[in-house]
């Protein structure tokens, strides 16, 4: 090749790269075990922080579709719906969800934002674990400290988390939410009385489950357990998500 | 490094000839009807890069010369930024053709699942949030 069309080609192959490497969507994540050949080992064993707890850090996703229906792996029929939350199951599936919160851009809260197909940080600093959710530019704190969860809170969307370590996992409790959130698309109800506890076990440096118990005795004749799989996203980052940006879905359905 | 450099456009080449599940914040079905499905060509007049719907719009001529402007709904910037789209990857002016669903409303609102840009043939699958209903 001539070094002129040596020069041009090199100059294409740089522009054709620039709007990837202009975002830090393929960027290498500092302290990821790597195979010989540069790729993240993610099957290398997890890491634990300076005082020997689970460490979570990371960029995850979640690894199976469950924000459609949380229930999607369990058996047909396993959710104990008490009878006035079932029939509003079903016409909430009837109406194709049009009602979900998340169409007015709320967020989805615990434990929906975790099965939503964006990637999150989760961030552990002294007294608190921290994730950043990229979808609806949201973020939850779980406190470590030793606070009890509060009394008779505010409700809100995200309740209110405090989290702790037992041997093989990091464990969060929460509660104080609201009466509206919904927990999947589906549209399965929650209420007050709802009560949640995310059980976070890392197998390895790339993947860990999420044992989601829902115990909310308003909506549900006993408390029920799913478990959500999620992948880290080596060499990535967040990226802006601000829904209320350009929300169409009102003009869509003729509202 | 600069063989990495070289191999980027490759890879976003082959990430934006395949379809991933992407972005479905909430039901596809509320807006959308997937039985309703329609195939449009026409010039690109304008694409609006934002959350949580990347939207772009189309000058379609039907049999009578008649011109109607679609409004054609994407993923999310983000799903799409994933899937190896940028922000220029549909430009005002472009000739494409659109495979996609029919807003239940029956206005000119469409979800789109595949569009083909005209000059490269080149099929760049949406993030469509109907692959992920």
């Amino acid at each position: 090749m001539r070094p002129i069309r040596l020069m041009i080609a090199t100059v294409a192959l740089v522009l054709a790269a620039m709007p990837v490497s202009a975002q830090w969507l393929r960027y290498p994540t500092a302290g990821i075990p790597r195979t010989a050949d540069g790729k993240p080992d993610l099957l290398a064993p997890p890491p634990k922080t300076a005082d020997g707890h689970i460490d979570i850090t990371g960029l995850w996703r979640p690894a199976a579709a469950l924000v459609a229906d949380i229930a999607a792996r369990l058996p047909p029929g396993s959710v104990p719906f008490q009878p006035w939350a079932e029939e509003l199951y079903k016409q909430r599936r009837a109406n194709n969800s049009k009602d979900d919160p998340t169409t007015n851009c709320i967020v989805g809260g615990v434990p929906r934002s975790d099965l939503v197909p964006y990637p999150f940080k989760i961030l552990q600093v002294p007294g608190a674990v921290v994730i950043l959710y990229e979808a609806v530019h949201s973020y939850r704190q779980i406190f470590t400290d030793g606070r009890a969860l509060p009394d008779d809170p505010n409700p809100a969307w995200f309740g209110y988390s405090v989290g702790r370590w037992t041997n093989d996992a990091f464990v969060v409790e929460s509660t104080g939410f609201n009466d509206n959130v919904w927990i999947d698309n589906n549209g399965k109800p929650a209420t007050s009385a709802l009560r949640v506890t995310e059980r976070f076990r890392r197998q390895d440096f790339g993947h860990m489950d999420v044992e989601i118990m829902i115990d909310d005795p308003k909506a549900y004749t006993r408390p029920w357990t799913v478990t959500l799989p999620l992948a880290l996203v080596p060499d990535s980052e967040l990226l802006e998500y601000i829904c209320n940006e350009n929300n169409k879905y009102f003009e869509i359905i003729g509202k | 490094m600069r063989l990495l450099d070289s191999l980027v456009p490759l890879v976003v080449a082959v990430a934006l000839t395949t379809p991933q599940i992407v972005s479905a914040h909430h039901s596809f079905a509320a807006e959308f009807d997937s039985s309703k499905v329609v195939t449009l060509t026409g010039s690109v007049t304008k694409v609006e890069w934002q959350n949580p719907h990347t939207f772009f719009y189309l000058d379609v001529k039907d049999d009578s010369g008649s011109v109607t402007n679609w409004s054609l709904e994407l993923g999310s910037p983000n799903g799409l930024m994933r899937d190896g789209w940028t922000r220029t990857t549909l430009k005002i002016g472009d000739v494409v053709t659109v495979e996609g669903s029919q807003a239940r409303t029956g206005k000119p609102i469409a979800n789109a699942r595949v569009v083909t840009l005209k000059a490269t043939g080149q099929r760049l699958f949406a993030a469509s949030s109907q692959t992920n209903p």
